[in-house]
């Protein structure tokens, strides 16, 4: 009884919190901003890996492997290392897209803001921008740029600080101009604002925000026990049937690409990896071995020692989906919603596997995430090689990570199976009696 | 024809839904058009359906594709859990065929 209303209590606490993070307007565009951005940073992470293919440099001279890298590196480059560019783009179009303005004047106006406030100098050259301020190091500017600049974009908007054209002037004319008020005097403040900075210790807006905001965050995100908490938010949500990753990604993408580009900078550059968390640390390392929960360990513990018809029927359906981390069938139909028999492995699985693979990684035994993006539907094994650089330590951490999932769930699994199994005997019993007449 | 639209965070876990929905209508000689989207989408892709199931796992957008599916003239509901879990093509066909009609 009491264990109910136990429940009952946390969920009415978890939902709100679901509905409010999932709904926020912000973290709406945030999300679909990286969403814009996320065919780019894919198509950028493939050619990472194909410029990195393992035993080429062996295989070829040292100078034919440094052209065949040349040769690629633009297709990276201009995708997923100014990914920031893109986030900001996605950002400003979809935040006034979704309030039922015109996206595009978001989209372009965030980026303007942004590249206003970035110095325009490279090494002392006048003209560049460098690269580094679309990456890692500028998108926490980029993001709160490309909110500060589509908010005050869309309210002088709404102010109607516009040339109003006669009547008889085509609709996109005047549309072109209707942009004009709005999006200058949003510009003018983002000059005036890198002016007033110039004055400051900081210098730049880029500095300020890194070092205030970014940095601290970042390293606070790049921990262990942040990822711990965020782990097991994830896990706690889920065990209420509520998406936790749509709601905890929505809070710590922007951290976890952050340190996600920091290190494909390092990798590209041939320098020490600085980050262990990343976000392909989350996504390929502690929710891609079959979805959230790594359930696809106890796929494999179902097939292994399941005897109840129930319990095989959920792994048969759950496994094909299961290979390509979708895991939804096993979520809901083992099920682990709710149940109180699975949530001590529930829980204490990914944060024991995130803990394993972290000292693994810090150790130097598994190399840590090179900054490529795998997709999430990418099945394991071949996502943890893709994901730290074509090294075959990241799938063996996988699959490591998969036995200590199923040593884990193994005896809740025993005894899940035996219930069943009992149960099922019982119905059969019962109802080959019926059938035989009798009634009971 | 019936539209019936699922909708879940990424589409993925509802399109498996979609598969064994269809081979379900196919069995029934029901003439319907069954699709799943991402949540970003389902506001955009109500008008063009009868009826929106949503994903139990993201059943906290209810509220918001309500004001939604009110103005397009619509019903909708979370999918049950257990069906959802058994991926169960026939039960939710018959959610949405009751939606449908007790609107």
């Amino acid at each position: 009884m009491n264990n109910s209303k136990f429940m009952d209590l946390l969920e009415r606490i978890l939902m709100p919190i679901a509905e409010k993070l999932n709904n926020n307007r912000y973290l709406t565009a945030l999300r679909d901003g990286f969403l814009v951005a996320l065919p780019l940073i894919i198509f950028g992470s493939i050619f990472v890996v194909i410029a990195n293919f393992p035993f080429l440099d062996q295989m070829i001279s040292e100078e034919a492997f440094a052209a065949y890298q040349e040769a690629l590196g633009p297709a990276s480059d201009a995708t997923l290392t100014i990914m920031g560019a893109f986030v900001i783009v996605g950002i400003g179009y979809k935040f006034i897209a979704n309030q039922g303005g015109e996206g595009i004047y978001g989209g372009v106006v965030a980026l303007a803001a942004f590249l206003i406030l970035t110095p325009q100098v490279v090494e002392d050259v006048e003209g560049g921008i460098p690269i580094s301020a679309l990456g890692a190091e500028g998108l926490f500017v980029g993001i709160i740029t490309a909110f500060l600049a589509s908010t005050l974009y869309q309210y002088f908007v709404n102010k109607d600080l516009t040339i109003k054209m006669p009547a008889g002037v085509p609709d996109a004319v005047s549309r072109s101009f209707s942009a004009l008020f709005p999006v200058s005097l949003t510009l003018t403040l983002f000059l005036v604002i890198r002016i007033i900075f110039e004055f400051t210790p900081f210098e730049t807006v880029q500095n300020f925000i890194y070092t205030v905001l970014q940095e601290p965050l970042t390293a606070l995100g790049g921990g262990l026990p942040a990822t711990i908490i965020a782990v097991l938010m994830i896990q706690l949500f889920w065990f209420f049937g509520l998406h936790g990753q749509i709601i905890v990604n929505s809070v710590l993408d922007p951290i976890w690409y952050t340190l996600n580009n920091q290190n494909l900078e390092a990798f590209q550059a041939g320098t020490e990896l600085p980050n262990i968390v990343t976000k392909q640390f989350i996504d390929t390392f502690i929710v891609g071995i079959g979805g959230s929960g790594m359930t696809l360990a106890v796929i494999i513990g179902i097939f292994l020692i399941g005897r109840s018809r129930q319990l095989k029927q959920v792994g048969r359906v759950g496994a094909p989906a299961g290979i390509f981390n979708v895991n939804e069938p096993i979520i809901f139909g083992l099920p682990i919603i709710l149940n109180p028999l699975v949530i001590v492995p529930w829980l204490l699985a990914p944060v024991v596997v995130a803990v394993v693979t972290y000292y693994a990684m810090f150790f130097g035994l598994v190399p840590r995430p090179a900054g490529i993006i795998v997709p999430w539907t990418t099945p394991p094994l071949l996502s943890g090689f893709l994901a730290t650089g074509n090294a075959w330590q990241g799938a063996v951490m996988q699959v490591v990570s998969m036995v200590i999932v199923f040593m884990i769930w193994w005896p809740f699994l025993k005894v899940m199976d035996k219930q069943y199994y009992e149960q099922e005997k019982e119905e059969d019993n019962s109802s080959s009696a019926s059938s035989n007449g009798t009634e009971s | 024809m019936t539209k019936i639209l699922l909708a879940c965070s990424a589409g993925m876990s509802t399109s498996l839904l979609v598969t064994n929905m269809q081979e379900e209508a196919k069995a029934r000689g029901l003439d319907a058009e069954i699709w799943a989207v991402a949540q970003d989408k389902a506001e955009s892709d109500m008008e063009k359906a009868d009826v929106l199931l949503i994903g139990p796992q993201m059943r906290f957008m209810k509220r918001k594709y309500e004001k939604v599916a009110k103005d397009v003239g619509i019903p909708l509901d979370v999918i049950d859990a257990q069906a959802y879990g058994r991926v169960d093509g026939k039960a939710v066909i018959d959610h949405a065929l009751n939606l449908i009609e007790s609107k």
